[in-house]
């Protein structure tokens, strides 16, 4: 400090302004730069429509073309009628159900790729189930249509056998194993890749104590893969939720879903733009609340594969 | 107003609301598009001159099955005009684009009836010069002064159809012939029957089958035609308008609600399908040809439109495209096989039990939607 007061302030200012700059500027500069493009996408992409889809809800009946009606919640108001409970609380249900069905059936298929298949064999098994995806859901769905229809591939080859045929299409069942089809490789990544750093020097140490392979799996793996539980089940929750086609395709006369609602509110007779907007702010509020779940209990780790 | 501020622009609430549509119904659209199979022929011609706007430039937006690349091509060498095709699967579909702006440069568009009423309530649709469109006078009786547009002033019709059952009488073995057969025989036909996906086709039918105008808004009256239904529900498959063919010609269906246009193209390959209009009547749909208020080139539009009318040049489309003309001329000439079929051209007594849907008051569609909800749903 005692050798800057005798300089000339000039000085001072030619010397320490220019390298003064990047350095306390950059700090910020620097990831705003690196964000922005990102940033712009989710601004007029996502946030912007969101809270364009948030005003058009909070406008009774808003029908395009019509001059609005003034701010209210009217909208909301009309969604606790019994008529649309019913379709939230069945959307719900089919949600629920696919993430228990696909937590049943992704555990010992993780399991087992993970833990008991040959370590070389892992990628390449992890792979061949995650291959559905890359076909288009629509594809998939009238794929299902062609196994579960009555004189379909399915009935076809219980007739072979001798058994009793299905009636599956256009009833629950088939939403079941549409969606549970659909999302059971995220179930299966999410499990992998918690099951992988399962500890397994807990596993011996169980063994050497004693426990029967089922108190281990029961007290030490289960436990351990909680959060990648959680995290898959979330996960498929929120996919399922807003599934539109497998409902639309293989559910059959009485498989109303929010996201069927929300798409005969906007573009069907009614043009009700305002209840079509309050339903999809449900829908969004369900999921952030989802998501809000899956960051506090789940495994953030395995569910950003 | 605090999205206003948020964006940082001062946008009047008008404005705020347009954008509003612009960028949710393009969300949805894109998603439609997807999901839905939405095409484009804009791919199969070389040039895409849809936005330019010069004389010799024309782009339509129609619905899939009433053009194809030899109409265009046609189209061309008779006025020089080269052609692009945007089709869509909904009128609502194409009333969101054009109310959100993203239509601009369509200078031709296939509403159907009630949709052109809606669109001429709304201001979309610019009145039709008539002095510059001929053959007018050689259209069937029926559509001189149709009620969804009186004396065709902003629409002209393009081709029209019913709206019933197809099935094969043989695997159905009984005879059908209105709503209150399929009722009848609930029985034998467990998941067995699709419907229409749209409201006003389905409930509209099953009023007129109660003896009421399928354009009610007595609550009653749809109450009704709900009931009914709604015992009705364990017959039903599903309410879909395309998709049931496969399943029809393999007999996991028996019974489907269908447009006559779609009827008769399965018809036309299994021969022992029949299409039934029920005895109480049903729609009897219009599709017209409009131009909207915001067309670049309304002078290729009058062409267009005038190409469809002269019998001369339409008439190779309409027996390619197998679909019912409203042009008595052009009718006259098609062949006789076409002439006789009588799922594309049903007998006048039947035809006189039909109506056309016609727009409702907000409230009664409410109605409607809440009745079509719960049936889609309980």
């Amino acid at each position: 400090m005692q050798r800057l007061t005798p300089r000339d302030p000039s000085e001072l200012g030619e010397v320490n302004r220019p390298p003064a700059r990047p350095e306390r500027d950059l700090p910020w500069l620097q990831p705003l730069l690196l964000l922005a493009p990102a940033g712009l996408w989710l601004l007029l992409l996502l946030v912007l429509p969101s809270l364009l889809l948030l005003e058009l809800s909070l406008i009774p009946g808003f029908r395009l073309g019509q001059a609005p009606a003034a701010y209210g919640i009217g909208n909301y108001v009309t969604l606790l009628d019994p008529l649309y409970l019913r379709v939230v609380g069945r959307s719900l249900f089919y949600a629920c159900g696919t993430t228990l069905l696909c937590l049943l059936l992704g555990f010992p298929v993780a399991y087992w790729i993970t833990l008991l298949a040959p370590r070389r064999w892992r990628s390449l098994l992890l792979l061949g189930f995650v291959l559905p995806l890359w076909t288009s859901s629509l594809l998939r769905a009238y794929a299902w249509i062609t196994i579960l229809r009555p004189s379909g591939v399915l009935n076809s080859f219980l007739g072979w056998l001798h058994l009793p045929g299905q009636t599956w299409l256009n009833s629950t069942p088939a939403i079941f194993i549409g969606m549970t089809y659909s999302f059971l490789p995220y179930m299966v990544l999410i499990l992998s890749a918690t099951l992988e750093k399962l500890d397994r020097r807990l596993l011996e140490a169980a063994a050497d104590l004693g426990a029967k392979p089922s108190q281990t799996f029961w007290q030490v793996t289960l436990p351990q893969t909680l959060p990648g539980i959680a995290a898959g089940g979330l996960l498929v929750f929120i996919s399922a939720l807003g599934d539109f086609v497998v409902p639309d395709l293989l559910g059959g006369s009485s498989s109303m879903t929010v996201s069927r609602l929300v798409y005969q509110q906007f573009l069907g007779a009614t043009r009700n733009w305002g209840l079509a907007s309050s339903l999809s702010v449900l829908l969004m509020v369900a999921v952030g609340a989802a998501i809000a779940l899956l960051l506090r209990f789940g495994d953030r780790k395995s569910a950003s594969f | 107003m605090v999205q206003s501020k948020v964006l940082g622009v001062s946008t009047t609430r008008r404005r705020f609301l347009t954008l509003a549509g612009v960028s949710a119904s393009s969300l949805l659209l894109s998603n439609c598009a997807r999901q839905m199979g939405g095409s484009s022929d804009r791919a199969k011609t070389p040039n895409n001159p849809a936005a330019s706007g010069s004389d010799k430039s024309l782009a339509v937006y129609s619905w899939a099955n009433y053009s194809d690349p030899a109409l265009i091509e046609s189209f061309k060498a008779k006025t020089g005009i080269q052609t692009t095709v945007d089709t869509y699967d909904s009128n609502e579909t194409m009333l969101a684009k054009l109310q959100a702006g993203g239509g601009q440069n369509y200078s031709i568009l296939f509403p159907s009836d009630y949709m052109a009423t809606q669109m001429i309530t709304l201001g979309l649709l610019q009145p039709l010069d008539l002095s510059k469109l001929a053959g007018l006078d050689q259209l069937m009786a029926q559509w001189k002064n149709p009620t969804y547009d009186p004396g065709n002033a902003h629409s002209i019709p393009a081709t029209w159809g019913t709206t019933g059952f197809i099935y094969d009488p043989e695997r159905l073995g009984f005879e059908l012939k209105s709503w209150e057969d399929l009722f009848a025989n609930q029985a034998k036909l467990g998941r067995k029957v699709t419907l229409i996906n749209d409201v006003r086709e389905v409930l509209g039918s099953v009023i007129k089958a109660q003896g009421h105008s399928l354009n009610t808004t007595d609550t009653a009256q749809v109450k009704a035609a709900y009931e009914k239904l709604a015992g009705f529900k364990p017959a039903i498959a599903n309410f879909i308008t395309n998709g049931w063919e496969d399943q029809l010609a393999s007999g996991d269906i028996l019974v489907s609600m269908a447009y006559s246009s779609d009827a008769q193209v399965l018809m036309s390959e299994q021969p022992n399908l029949t299409y039934v209009v029920p005895e109480s009547g049903s729609s009897i749909w219009t599709d017209t040809i409009a131009i909207p208020k915001t067309a670049p080139n309304p002078e290729a539009a009058y062409t267009w439109m005038n190409f469809f009318l002269n019998p001369e040049t339409s008439v190779d489309l309409v027996t390619r495209l197998r679909f019912a003309t409203p042009n008595q001329a052009t009718y006259a000439k098609l062949p006789k096989e076409l002439q006789e079929n009588r799922t594309l051209f049903p007998p006048d007594a039947v035809l006189a039990k039909c109506e056309g849907i016609a727009p409702l008051p907000d409230a009664a569609t409410q109605i409607y939607d809440q009745y079509w909800t719960q049936l889609t749903s309980a």
